[in-house]
């Protein structure tokens, strides 16, 4: 298939991309320049362009949207709000039948289930609260329903939060995290979260039960804080790295 | 009370002023310049931060019908300049938002059907406006949620009708809304005693009415049996 990824060039966009090449024809884009020796075509956009995403969605079957912009605050719309719209007003019109969006765990399950709740899982109804990250990231998700369910474009959502270097279980490559300390509870190794973006391009349509379906990746954790058994059973992902030195005690006497 | 309306310079902005002006302080703010109006573009800067300041409620419109411009423009202002109105806000003490916003969420539901404020919206994701009204009023929840400030959502029907009860009648349309009724509901959202989110339909009572109000009669005691009361 053809996939235009957007926002490519962010922390996940290479283990999106190392999980989808060889597979399908990438289209990368993202605000910043393509890195040394890209290998795959690249288009410097803003997804905030509503022209430059309906340009560069043209000949594609899926659109990945990894774009996101957290601290400043017309930013933070402009790219994770307006730029959702951006995306599916391009999906309609070049007929693309369907989108991968990503964002945080706290657009849907937001301080206010957090701080009070087990269990949480992907069909809860989103309360992401005001913080600007989860607000703006809430709203994009929300216009992403609203096309799935008008126009039948088939919506992913895949939740994240914590993803980790299998080896290190630190996020940035050379950081040093404690282990045997705990983690937060919806973590996840950076290779498995790429994964989970190649199961949500190539499932089925008919393993999903509506236009708009969203899904909690992170590892098998003991905590029983949030939920991921929906990922598992309706995409078949699997995560291969369980992150056990983040959450298992130091046997005694080693 | 001293009370801020955006949209300044719509018709509904200058009408509220109008009634409101007898027992309160009104400020009309718009992201355009305009005579009496004080201009702000909701941004994230002092200007709105100065908009807010001294204010007591804000009835922030979040629907004018004859609202129009690009996707981008308005999807920005609803959601981008609400979060910044209200964050202003909530950090400058102001106790309530009402935000008028529209039936016209719900009305791909038939017409048949009982549709109260218990039925989730519907709005279409091919409209500019009318999207970027459900977004708003999304915004305006969450703030709610947080407790960062009271909001009432005022659903008004459609189309809203210049004059009293009876020239709503006289539109023949089943959930239209007339200008005075649109005014009493406003005028008393602001003291109402209400939790702090709640959505609120409101259209004037017409033969065939498209919409319950169970929340309108329960917290506004709206509409009363006369068309012709004036404020709370």
């Amino acid at each position: 298939m053809n996939i235009l990824i957007l926002g490519g060039n962010g922390m996940l966009g290479p283990w999106t991309i190392d999980a989808l090449a060889g597979r399908h024809n990438l289209r990368v884009t993202d605000i910043n320049d393509a890195p040394d020796g890209f290998e795959h075509e690249y288009v410097k956009l803003d997804a905030a362009d509503l022209e430059g995403v309906i340009d560069a969605a043209a000949g594609m079957d899926v659109i990945v949207n990894l774009s996101v912009l957290r601290e400043d605050r017309k930013l933070a719309f402009d790219v994770s709000t307006r730029g959702n719209y951006n995306m599916m007003i391009a999906a309609r019109k070049h007929g693309i039948g369907r989108v991968v969006n990503t964002g945080p765990h706290f657009q849907t399950v937001g301080p206010q289930y957090e701080q009070w709740d087990f269990g949480l899982n992907p069909e809860m109804p989103p309360q992401p609260g005001t913080r600007l990250y989860a607000l703006t990231k809430s709203l994009g998700q929300e216009i992403t329903r609203l096309f799935a369910e008008r126009h039948g474009i088939q919506v992913l959502t895949l939740h994240y939060y914590n993803m980790m270097h299998p080896d290190t279980h630190a996020t940035v490559a050379g950081d040093t995290v404690p282990l045997h300390d705990d983690l937060t509870p919806f973590s996840v190794a950076w290779p498995d979260a790429g994964d989970a973006i190649r199961c949500a391009v190539e499932v089925p349509e008919t393993r999903l039960y509506s236009k708009f379906e969203s899904f909690f990746v992170f590892a098998d954790l003991p905590h029983g804080k949030f939920r991921n058994d929906k990922i598992r059973r309706v995409l078949g992902w699997s995560p291969r790295y369980q992150l056990e030195a983040r959450w298992n005690k130091p046997v005694v006497g080693s | 009370m001293n009370i801020l309306v955006t949209q300044g310079k719509s018709g509904l902005a200058a009408a509220l002023a109008s009634r409101l002006s007898a027992e309160h302080a009104v400020k009309l703010t718009d992201v355009d310049i305009g005579d009496g109006v004080t201009q702000c573009d909701l941004g994230h800067d002092s200007a709105t931060d100065d908009v807010v300041s001294g204010i007591d409620a804000i009835i922030h419109i979040g629907y004018n019908a004859v609202d129009s411009g690009d996707p981008t423009e308005l999807l920005d202002y609803h959601t981008r300049g609400t979060y910044n109105l209200l964050t202003a806000a909530a950090e400058a003490g102001v106790s309530r938002c009402i935000y008028l916003s529209t039936l016209r969420l719900l009305q791909d539901y038939e017409e048949n059907l009982t549709v109260t404020e218990k039925w989730r919206s519907l709005p279409p994701s091919e409209d500019p406006l009318l999207l970027s009204c459900h977004l708003g009023e999304i915004v305006c929840k969450e703030f709610a949620r947080d407790g960062l400030i009271d909001v009432v959502t005022l659903r008004l029907g459609f189309p809203l009708v210049c004059g009293d009860r009876q020239a709503a009648v006289d539109s023949g349309e089943s959930a239209a809304v007339a200008l005075d009724d649109v005014l009493t509901a406003v005028e008393r959202s602001l003291s109402a005693d209400i939790a702090r989110w709640q959505d609120v339909h409101i259209q004037s009572p017409v033969p065939q009415q498209r919409y319950l109000m169970h929340a309108a009669g329960e917290l506004l005691q709206f509409p009363s049996a006369s068309g012709t009361e004036g404020g709370a």
